[in-house]
C-alpha cells in the first residue's frame, strides 16, 4: 500500500474531470491500450440528478463520465456479474460497490482478473428526488440551475452555471430527514481499500487526484499510465496523508455514532406489515445473485404467501442466507415501493455478525464469510 | 401435561434420535408437546426450517445433534452451530424470544440429558406462553 | 452493447417511470429510475415483470390484415364495436377514435366499471392531506399510489380504510378500518370530508356510486388499472359493465386493439362472430380472436400517457421493431384498403 498525487495530462480532462481528472485519464489509458474492452462509469443523462450507468468503449467519450454524481444512488455489482463476466472492463467503484465486487469474487461470480476496479473515495449518496427538494427548499435555488455538485468539509455544495457555489451543512440537512441516504449516513467504509486502487480529492493539493494504490496490479497501472504519459504523479507530503485519514477517521465515526442511534429501531419494526412481497428487495441485492433459484420460490414459502407476509418467514429467510454478506448498499430501502427501510436491519445484523467473528462484508481478507468454512470452529 | 404448548424437534438420527429413544424404552417421563422430526445431521438444517415452523405455529423449536467432535459427517455440527447463532440473532429481531429456540448437544446413550432438557424447555416455553407472530 | 434506457412503466395508471436494460438490443432486465419524480426508482412486482410480456409475442403475421379487411367489408358499420382501451398512448388512442368515428363503428370505452372525473389531483395532495379515504387494496394494487398514503400516515393524516380484505396491507396501516358498501362509507364519513381530504378508490360497488363522489367536498382521485385510461377518458366517456355486456349482445364484429377484455369483462366472447385482435402479446383475448394482427409493444414505439394524476408523459421506443406496425400504420393500411 503507497500514496501518490495525480493529474491527468490532459487539457479537455483535466477542465471537466474533478481535482486533477486523473480516474478519467486512468481510464483512458486502460482503452487506449486495448487493455480492457470498456469502461463502465456513470454518465448524466437526462440531468445531474440522472447518473445511469453506462458502456464506454470510444475514449473520447469518456469525457462525458468525468465529474461526481453524488445524486445517483447506484449498484454496480450485480450489472458486472449479470452482464459483464466474460468481458473485460474497467470499471469506477465507491465503496459498496467493491465491497459486493468483492462479495461476488468470493462466491466465484465475478472474476477478479478480468476487472479494473477504480475507487472513489465516498462521503455518501443522495437520492436524486431528496436531493433536488433539499435544493429547493434550503438552497434556495432552483435545482434545474445547478451544473454540478459535491460533498466537501462537511457540507453538501452546489454550483450554478455562472460559478458560484452554495453550501450547507450536511448536519444540518440530515436534522430535518433530507441529506444523505440513511444507509449512507451509518456507512463505515469511506475508502474503497478493495479496489485496485482509491482515488478522492481528501488530503490532496489543490488540482490533483490522492492515490491509494491498494495492490500490486493498482501500482502496475499508475506505473503503466504515467509511463504512456496519461497522468503526471507527485508524492503526498505528510500533511496530506494526514489530512486524508482525519477526514476518514470523523466521517467513520460520525456514523457509528448513527448505528448506534438507529439500530435500535430494527427491532420489532411495524413497517413489516405494509409488505406487499413484491420481491423488489431480493432482485435488486447484489449478494442474492442466486434469486432465479431462491429458497423463497420454494412452494413451501410461496404458495401460501399472505399479503403482507410474515417477516420471520420472508426477511428472516433472506437475512439467513446474506445479512452476514450484507455491504449496506441501501439499494433494497431505495426499490421498496411502501418505504420499508429494509436495509437497517441486514446492516444491524452484519455488525452483530462482525462483533463475533470479524468478518466485515466485502472489507475482510477471509477468502469465505465464515458461515461456509469447512473449519471446525464453534464461532 | 395436556397442554398447548407446541414444540417442534428436529433431531440428529445418529445422536440425538437415539438420545430420545434411549429415554423413550427407559420409560422416562418427558413432555409430550414435543413433535420430533428426525434429520440425518444438524448441519442440514437450514434457518428458514427454524422460521417456517414458528411461522406455522410452533411456540418453541428445538435442534439435537452430536457432541462436537462426534459427527457422523465430521464438521456439520460445526456448520450448525454457526448457523444457529444466526437464528437466534435473527429472531429477536422479529419479537420472538430467544429462549424459544434452543440447541444441544445429545448423544444416542444421553436418555437422561434429552429428558432433562425437554422438561427444562417446555418449563421456559410454559412461562413464555403461547408465541403470538404479528 | 449494454445500454439502460428511460421507459414509463405500462401496468396501471400511477405513471412510473422505469429503466430498462438491453444487452445488444434485446431487452434483458429492468434497473431502477431514480430520478423518476413520481416513483423515485420503485417498481411493483407488476412494473418490474412489464418487460417479460415481450416473450409472448404472438404467432401471426400482418398477412391476415386482408382477411380483417374483407371481414369488416361484409358486416354493417354498427354492428362493428372497437374495444377503445387505456393501454394504447394518447396518440394511438386518436387514430383509433378518428377511425372509428369515419366509420361509423361503436366505440366501447370501459374503465374497471368506473368513469371520468373532472378533477385533477396531484400525488403531493395525498401526502399534504389530513384525512385520506381509502377504498380498496390501493396498497397493493397501485403501491406507488400506496406509499403517498404512507407519507400521508407520517405527516400526521387519518387514514380511513374501506375494503373486504382486514389484514391486506392497507387494511394494516388504516386508523379506521370497515368493510362497508361504498355508498354506507360515503354517508358515514360524510362529515370529515373537506377540501383536506381525499378520497381514493380503484373500484366501486356499482356505477350509479360513482355520482356519490361528486357530491362530496374532498378531492377525489380514481385509480385506473391502464396506463392511459385517463388519457382514454379524455377522448371517450366509459361505460358502465352492464351497458358494456349490452353492447357485446349487439356486435357481430369485435375490434380489439391492444387489450384482454376477455379477462375482466364477463361475457361469453364466442357468441360474437368475429372477434379481431390487434396486440404485440398473446393474451386471453388473443386465444379466442379468429384474427391476431401483431403490433409494436410500447417499447417499440414513442407516445405518451396520461396518469390517474393528469400528468401526461412521453416515453420514446427503447430498441427498433422488427417487423411489427404501429397502430397508426396498421389503421392507414385498412383504410387504404376499404378504399
Amino acid at each position: 500500500m503507497s500514496y501518490v498525487l495525480a493529474k491527468s495530462k490532459d487539457d479537455a480532462i483535466l477542465e471537466a474531470g474533478e481535482c486533477g481528472g486523473a480516474v478519467t485519464s486512468i481510464f483512458k489509458y486502460l482503452l487506449d491500450n486495448g487493455i480492457v474492452d470498456g469502461v463502465l462509469a456513470l454518465r448524466p443523462e437526462d440531468d445531474i440528478y440522472d447518473g445511469v450507468p453506462t458502456l464506454i468503449t470510444d475514449s473520447q467519450d469518456l469525457i462525458s463520465t468525468a465529474g461526481s454524481y453524488h445524486c445517483a444512488p447506484t449498484m454496480i455489482g450485480n450489472i458486472i456479474q449479470k452482464y459483464f463476466s466474460d468481458k473485460k472492463i474497467a470499471v469506477s467503484v465507491k465503496p459498496c460497490d467493491i465491497r459486493s465486487i468483492d462479495e461476488l469474487i468470493k462466491r466465484h461470480k465475478i472474476d477478479p482478473e478480468k476487472i479494473y476496479t477504480v475507487g472513489l473515495n465516498c462521503g455518501g449518496t443522495v437520492s436524486p428526488i431528496v436531493g433536488r427538494k433539499m435544493i429547493d427548499l434550503f438552497y434556495d435555488i432552483n435545482p434545474d440551475d445547478v451544473v454540478s455538485e459535491e460533498i466537501d468539509k462537511g457540507q453538501f455544495i452546489v454550483e450554478l452555471a455562472d460559478g458560484s457555489e452554495k453550501g450547507v451543512k450536511i448536519h444540518d440537512l440530515e436534522q430535518e430527514g433530507y441529506g444523505r441516504r440513511n444507509n449512507c449516513q451509518r456507512c463505515d467504509v469511506k475508502i474503497p481499500r478493495k479496489a485496485n486502487i482509491a482515488c478522492g480529492n481528501w488530503g490532496a493539493e489543490d488540482g490533483w487526484t490522492f492515490i491509494e494504490i491498494n495492490d500490486d496490479k493498482g501500482q502496475e497501472l499508475i506505473d503503466a499510465a504515467k509511463k504512456e504519459g496519461f497522468i503526471e504523479t507527485k508524492n503526498p507530503s505528510e500533511q496530506s496523508i494526514e489530512a486524508r485519514s482525519k477526514v476518514e477517521n470523523i466521517m467513520i465515526k460520525m456514523s457509528k455514532k448513527v448505528q448506534n442511534a438507529k439500530f435500535g429501531d430494527a427491532e420489532a419494526m411495524d413497517a413489516w406489515n405494509r409488505c406487499i412481497a413484491c420481491y423488489a428487495c431480493r432482485d435488486i441485492c447484489p449478494i442474492c445473485w442466486c434469486h432465479e433459484n431462491c429458497e423463497l420460490n420454494k412452494s413451501y414459502f410461496k404458495d401460501d404467501i399472505n399479503i403482507p407476509p410474515s417477516p420471520i418467514a420472508f426477511q428472516g429467510v433472506r437475512l439467513s442466507h446474506m445479512s452476514f454478506s450484507c455491504i449496506d448498499c441501501g439499494q433494497c430501502d431505495d426499490v421498496c415501493p411502501m418505504d420499508i427501510p429494509v436495509s437497517l436491519i441486514f446492516d444491524k445484523l452484519q455488525k452483530k455478525y462482525c462483533d463475533r467473528t470479524g468478518y466485515v462484508a466485502g472489507v475482510s481478507d477471509d477468502i469465505k464469510p465464515p458461515l461456509y468454512s469447512p473449519d471446525k470452529v464453534e464461532l | 401435561m395436556s397442554d398447548e404448548i407446541k414444540i417442534v424437534g428436529l433431531l440428529c438420527n445418529w445422536c440425538c434420535y437415539g438420545g430420545a429413544d434411549t429415554a423413550g424404552t427407559a420409560r422416562m417421563q418427558y413432555p409430550p408437546n414435543v413433535r420430533i422430526i428426525r434429520v440425518m445431521c444438524s448441519g442440514r438444517i437450514n434457518p428458514s426450517m427454524i422460521f417456517k415452523a414458528f411461522e406455522e405455529g410452533a411456540d418453541g423449536v428445538f435442534v439435537g445433534g452430536c457432541h462436537i467432535g462426534d459427527c457422523h459427517y465430521d464438521a456439520g455440527n460445526y456448520k450448525w452451530s454457526r448457523r444457529a447463532k444466526i437464528v437466534q440473532d435473527i429472531i429477536e429481531e422479529f419479537g420472538i424470544e430467544k429462549e424459544r429456540f434452543r440447541f444441544e448437544w445429545i448423544s444416542a446413550s444421553e436418555g437422561e440429558k434429552f429428558q432433562r432438557t425437554m422438561d427444562e424447555f417446555h418449563k421456559t416455553l410454559s412461562k413464555l406462553g403461547p408465541l403470538e407472530l404479528e | 452493447m449494454f445500454e439502460i434506457k428511460h421507459t414509463l412503466c405500462p401496468s396501471c395508471s400511477v405513471g412510473c417511470g422505469i429503466n430498462v436494460i438491453l444487452d445488444d438490443g434485446v431487452v434483458v432486465g429492468t434497473f431502477p429510475y431514480k430520478r423518476h419524480p413520481v416513483n423515485e426508482g420503485k417498481n411493483c412486482l407488476n412494473g418490474r415483470n412489464s418487460i417479460k410480456s415481450i416473450d409472448e409475442c404472438v404467432e401471426s403475421d400482418a398477412s391476415v390484415l386482408k382477411d380483417v379487411v374483407k371481414k369488416l367489408e361484409s358486416c354493417e358499420n354498427d354492428k362493428v364495436t372497437v374495444v377503445f382501451s387505456g393501454n394504447n398512448s394518447n396518440e394511438d388512442l386518436d387514430s383509433i377514435k378518428s377511425f372509428c368515428e369515419s366509420k361509423g363503428y361503436q366505440i366501447l370505452s370501459y374503465a374497471d366499471n368506473l368513469r371520468k372525473f373532472d378533477t385533477s389531483v396531484s400525488y403531493d395532495d395525498i401526502e399534504n392531506a389530513s384525512n385520506v379515504f381509502v377504498i380498496g387494496n390501493i396498497l397493493y394494487e397501485n403501491p406507488l399510489i400506496g406509499r403517498r398514503i404512507v407519507h400521508a400516515k407520517e405527516n400526521g393524516a387519518k387514514i380511513y380504510v374501506n375494503d373486504d380484505l382486514e389484514n391486506s396491507p392497507t387494511a394494516n396501516i388504516a386508523d379506521e378500518f370497515s368493510s362497508k358498501s361504498v355508498k354506507e362509507f360515503l354517508e358515514i364519513n360524510d362529515a370529515n370530508f373537506d377540501d383536506e381530504s381525499i378520497i381514493l378508490f380503484n373500484k366501486v360497488d356499482s356505477f350509479e356510486d360513482l355520482d356519490l363522489f361528486e357530491s362530496t367536498n374532498s378531492k377525489i382521485l380514481p385509480v385506473y388499472s391502464k396506463s392511459n385510461t385517463k388519457g382514454a377518458l379524455k377522448l371517450v366517456e366509459a361505460i358502465s359493465k352492464e351497458n358494456a355486456v349490452e353492447l357485446l349482445n349487439d356486435t357481430e364484429v369485435l375490434l380489439v386493439f391492444n387489450d384482454d377484455i376477455v379477462n375482466y369483462i364477463d361475457f361469453d366472447f364466442k357468441s360474437i362472430s368475429t372477434v379481431i385482435s390487434f396486440s404485440p402479446y398473446k393474451n386471453d383475448t388473443t386465444e379466442i380472436s379468429d384474427f391476431v394482427v401483431p403490433i409494436k409493444s410500447w417499447l417499440e414505439s414513442d407516445g405518451s400517457f396520461t396518469n390517474s394524476a393528469d400528468l401526461t408523459q412521453e416515453f420514446s421506443s427503447v430498441y427498433e421493431s422488427s417487423q411489427n406496425m404501429g397502430i397508426d400504420e396498421i389503421i392507414n393500411k385498412i383504410n387504404g384498403e376499404m378504399e
